[in-house]
């Protein structure tokens, strides 16, 4: 596959505090590839230092097979990019705004208000063309936000945590918008600190703690890497510490916790075992009220991995 | 794209309440203000003229200056007895008068009790006295028409009279230069608070000021088109603020700023220009809040104003005379004092002396910034 992009022992430092640590990886093209990690792991400013808008003390990149820098203007015209922050302009109306950050891209008047529809149709903010910044709610500005980054159909897309405080109808709306464009033909990096989002949108991702990799694949990779495979929850008003050390010894069983009224009970591998269990709570008289299943999440990769909950 | 970028940054501009406010509304709301003041001061009843001897010997016949200032006094602001000492002590015992003023070295003031007058008498002199000083330096260095000297003369009387809340008359048929220089002063104004135009679309052009700023360097628009583009609607912005002052106080408040339009005009561009590059500065240089970068432009063009004469002429007076270095740093004076000079002096040296000045404060600023402004990757955003 073509790399479009091309990372080598990238690190930053700001004032003594190193937020990119010795980082190397590729983009290749047509993927959407997740940067996930918690807050403070340098996301952010890996996207930043990728665009040349920050300096850096070592490390090399190449962005379409050339070395990136703030004059190379030919890489950035096909590049689009979603700050983490919302930018746009407080005066200038929803349309004003995608056409005066598209201009800065395309020349041509035509074939720029095409571009600028189809953004609007894109984000869904037909309706709110007219509108000003402050008359849109939060999850209505992200998508404007989104939209003056992607209006010039770049091949090249960086989105950094675009999804962050929207509602649950915005964010699908959001990531539908995300995956039409991969199948146009971009290529995406994405930042995030919700697993959910990579696992739903992700082809590949990294996974970043204080700076550096520590762990990447597709998701279905790195979920090996958990070494659990099924993870069962069930409410349950008390239960000994015996029964919790009885049912450790269970067969296939990793661990067992009991914490705020959820019993946790998880599995390394193995069929059956939540029968098993609901058996086991019957025959000891226990009363729960819910017990589900689930895979693990990226989440329990990240606990795994550093002992830490990825998002706290 | 230059064309594209100095677009959108009008529209901003003329879209943002709060720059249009300071830059165009306020001044204009001042200006009203001073307006009103000095039509308040003319209509304003007139106060117990005071009763004062002036004792007649040479010294006093001999200066032209002073018997000048106390004939337009005369009636207004004191009825005048001249006369022999002897007889002003005569006087001031049986209390036909609250004091008599005799000139030997100094001017002197003799009185017997204190009250309300006697203190009027005492600190009108003192003005008085202190104007005189100023004004034969002044003759002594600039050479002035007569006529302009008078008007310098009657600018101070006035000045006299407004402290002292008194009637003011129209002693000539043109506006007093007290007021002329309050309105120079407000022009001065204008031309600073430009800045803030200058300094709102060049912070949102710089990725480490704002965020609309990372968007535009990530394109691939280079960055002095983007700058130069949106400075220059500044500008323009700026300059259509301060015709509408100028038509507004030249029409309807009948403010006249003298016959040499083109060097008005001229002295404005550069006035303008001066604001701007200290709005782009102080955009560039600092990283604060936006709102505490306007603070900082409108709390400095505010102590610009003050010191150049905005809230009384003595100001000036004062600084020309002890501080004038503060001149050559200060942009208001600059301005202010290239109107006045236009207005009252036949030689256009000193004119051309302010132009010079801000033409060098603006490169000052200038040359400030541009180290920021070329920047392309920061160490920290
Ligand atoms: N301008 C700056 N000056 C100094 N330190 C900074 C600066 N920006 C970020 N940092 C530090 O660098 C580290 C990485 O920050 P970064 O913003 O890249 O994280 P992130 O992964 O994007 O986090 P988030 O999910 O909160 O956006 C953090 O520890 C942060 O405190
Ligand atoms: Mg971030």
């Amino acid at each position: 596959m073509k790399k479009v992009i091309e990372v080598k022992s990238l690190t930053k430092e700001y004032k003594g505090l190193r937020a990119v640590d010795d980082l190397s990886f590729d983009v290749y093209s047509g993927e959407i590839l997740g940067l996930l990690g918690p807050n403070g792991s340098g996301k952010s400013t890996t996207i930043n230092c990728l665009l040349s808008l920050l300096k850096f003390q070592t490390g090399s990149i190449q962005i379409f097979g050339k070395s990136m820098s703030p004059t190379a203007y030919e890489i950035k015209k096909q590049i689009g990019v979603v700050f983490q922050e919302v930018a746009v302009f407080q005066e200038l109306t929803v349309r004003e705004n995608i056409e005066y950050f598209c201009g800065l891209y395309i020349k041509n008047k035509k074939m720029r208000n095409e571009y600028v529809e189809e953004a609007i149709q894109l984000v869904g903010l037909e309706e709110f063309k007219k509108f000003y910044p402050k008359q849109l709610s939060g999850g209505l500005l992200r998508r404007l936000n989104i939209a003056c980054g992607i209006a010039h159909k770049p091949k090249l897309i960086f989105l950094d945590e675009p999804t962050v405080a929207v509602d649950p109808q915005s964010r699908n709306h959001i990531l539908d918008g995300i995956k039409r464009l991969r199948n146009e033909g971009a290529t995406i990096i994405y930042t995030t600190h919700y697993m959910e989002e990579v696992e739903i949108l992700c082809d590949r991702v990294i996974i970043l703690d204080k700076g550096k990799i520590i762990a990447s694949g597709t998701p279905d990779e790195l979920k090996e890497l958990a070494k659990i495979e099924e993870k069962v929850s069930v409410e349950i008003e008390k239960i000994s510490t015996e029964k919790l050390e009885e049912m450790k010894r269970f067969k296939n069983v990793d661990d067992v916790k009991y914490i705020d009224g959820i019993l946790v009970v998880t599995y390394q591998k193995g069929k059956n075992n939540l029968i098993h269990l609901i058996d086991y709570l019957k025959k000891e008289n226990l009363q729960y009220n819910k017990i589900y299943s689930e895979r693990p999440t990226l989440n329990d990769v990240f606990l795994e991995l550093t002992g830490k909950e990825l998002r706290d | 794209m230059f064309g594209h970028n100095f677009k959108c940054a009008l529209k901003t501009l003329f879209k943002n309440k709060v720059l249009l406010f300071w830059t165009f509304a306020f001044p204009i709301i001042l200006g009203t203000l001073f307006h009103m003041a000095f039509q308040d001061i003319e209509s304003n009843e007139t106060l117990d003229v005071i009763d004062i001897a002036i004792v007649e010997n040479e010294s006093w016949k001999e200066n032209k200056i002073l018997s000048h200032v106390f004939d337009e006094l005369e009636g207004d602001l004191f009825s005048i007895t001249y006369g022999s000492e002897e007889e002003a002590i005569a006087l001031l015992n049986d209390h036909k008068i609250s004091g008599y003023l005799i000139l030997s070295d100094t001017l002197k003031v003799v009185v017997k009790e204190n009250g309300i007058d006697q203190t009027v008498l005492k600190f009108v002199v003192e003005e008085i006295t202190e104007t005189e000083e100023i004004m034969k330096q002044i003759a002594f260095r600039n050479p002035m028409k007569e006529e302009s000297f008078y008007q310098n003369l009657y600018s101070m009387i006035g000045q006299i009279q407004n402290e002292n809340k008194v009637e003011l008359v129209d002693i000539s048929n043109q506006n007093l230069s007290y007021t002329m220089i309050e309105f120079y002063t407000l022009i001065a104004m204008t031309c600073l608070y430009g800045g803030m135009l200058g300094l709102y679309v060049v912070n949102q052009n710089l990725a480490n000021q704002s965020h609309n700023g990372k968007r535009i360097a990530v394109s691939p628009t280079p960055k002095w088109k983007v700058i130069l583009s949106s400075a220059l609607a500044g500008y323009v912005v700026q300059l259509v603020g301060i015709a509408l002052l100028f038509l507004y106080t030249t029409f309807v408040l009948h403010v006249d700023y003298g016959n040499d339009i083109l060097k008005v005009i001229f002295l404005t561009l550069m006035g303008c220009f001066a604001g701007l590059s200290m709005g782009i500065m102080i955009a560039t240089l600092f990283k604060v809040s936006e709102n505490t970068k306007t603070g900082i432009i409108i709390a400095f063009t505010m102590l610009c104003c003050f010191l150049s004469g905005m809230m009384g002429i003595t100001m000036k007076y004062l600084i020309d005379k002890n501080i004038p270095i503060l001149n050559l740093i200060n942009p208001a004076s600059m301005i202010t004092d290239g109107f006045y000079a236009l207005y009252y002096y036949d030689t256009f040296s000193r004119y051309y002396f302010d132009l010079m000045s801000l033409f060098l404060f603006s490169l000052l600023m200038i040359l400030l910034s541009i180290r920021s402004l070329r920047r392309q990757k920061y160490d920290s955003i």
